[in-house]
This record gives C-alpha cells, structure tokens and sequence, in this order.
C-alpha cells in the first residue's frame, strides 16, 4: 500500500501533525495549546500559499 | 520577570528516578511518557500525531538514513537524518526490523516521505523534553 499525494496534500498533512505538537508541547493550559496549535497551522498555510504564489508569479 | 527566571534556574536538578523511565518510555513509545505521567489526553494527541506522521512517511515509501561519513555536508545530512529517525522509537525499530525501511529514490512524494519520517522523529524528540519538564515538576 503506498500514498501518492499532492504537494499541497503532503504539506498540509505535514502542518496538521506539526502543529498538533507544537501546540502541547509548547504551552501550559488546553486553551493556550489550542490557540497555539491553530496560530501554527495557519502560519504554515499562509507559508504555503505565499511562497507558492510567489513562486508562480516569479516564474512568470 | 528576570526574578521568575533567576527562581527557575536555581530549582534543583530533579532525580534520575523520577525522569528516565518516563523519557525512556516517551522513545519507545511516542506519547507513552505522557501516558505514565497521567497525562493520557496529551499522550494520545501525541501518539496519533507522530504515530500517523511516521505511517504518511511510509506510506509514502520515504527512506530512511543511514550514518555516512564522507564530505561534512553528507555526514551532517545522513547522521542528523538517522538520529531523527531513530527519536521515532519502536516505529523506526519495527520498520527496520521487519524490512519496511524503503531503499532513497528519487521523487517529490518520496522525498516528502523521507521528511516525514525524520520529522516525526523530532516531534517525538519534542515530546520526550515536555515529558522531562513534566517529571520535573517544571511544567503541569
């Protein structure tokens, strides 16, 4: 069995797990964690669609 | 503020007894430091997190390092890439255990595999230093 994922999947699986770990490690209440987990993800899907936009355009 | 951190350098390094098992525990199994320490809904988070990173990764058919030595830029690559793996604990010894560690291909989805499997690697690396500061007393 094998997975054949897009860029876009495998960098959103990525962030998903990414964040979920950043999120309990790094703070102390669920609440904390939660805002965290969630600042994190959207850091990495602003990352993702920034850059890849800026790749798009900078390619011509 | 600079009084919090003067008070936290000063606490007492805590007992070998009271972290290793749990640290050990969180290697072997990711999120299992969390779980001995009572912290079972963080444990299972941390579980399935890295657990299911680690599974996308060879799924993905990702390859896992082997320590090269060689120029500096390979051996900083291949050994940090097998720590990293090998943080993965009983994932990455029953992956090589039973034969499911891929040969490096080329590839986007594999490479991506490769990353995936040394990054779940130092998630649980992550994981196992919350569980120190848990058994430390330093952190709930």
């Amino acid at each position: 069995m094998t997975m054949n994922l897009s860029h876009f999947e495998a960098a959103f699986l990525f962030s998903l797990f990414t964040s979920v770990v950043m999120g309990i490690v790094t703070k102390n209440t669920d609440r904390e964690r939660l805002q965290y987990g969630a600042y994190v993800f959207v850091c990495f899907m602003a990352a993702l669609f920034g850059i890849g936009w800026a790749m798009q355009l900078g390619h011509g | 503020m600079a009084k919090e951190n003067e008070e936290k350098e000063k606490q007492p390094a805590p007992s070998i007894g009271a972290w290793v098992p749990a640290v050990a525990l969180g290697w072997l199994i990711p999120g299992g430091g969390h779980l001995l320490l009572k912290r079972t809904g963080r444990g299972v988070l941390l579980g399935v997190a890295i657990g299911g990173m680690f599974v996308c990764g060879l799924l993905m058919r990702g390859a896992m390092f082997q320590p090269q030595s060689g120029d500096l830029l390979t051996t900083l690559i291949n050994t940090g890439g097998f720590i990293g793996d090998l943080c993965s604990g009983i994932l990455y010894l029953l992956t090589s255990w039973l034969g499911y560690a891929q040969p490096d291909m080329a590839g986007a989805v594999h490479d991506y595999g490769t990353k995936f499997l040394v990054t779940a690697g130092l998630l649980n690396l992550l994981a196992m230093v919350d569980v120190f500061e848990i058994a430390a007393k330093r952190k709930d």
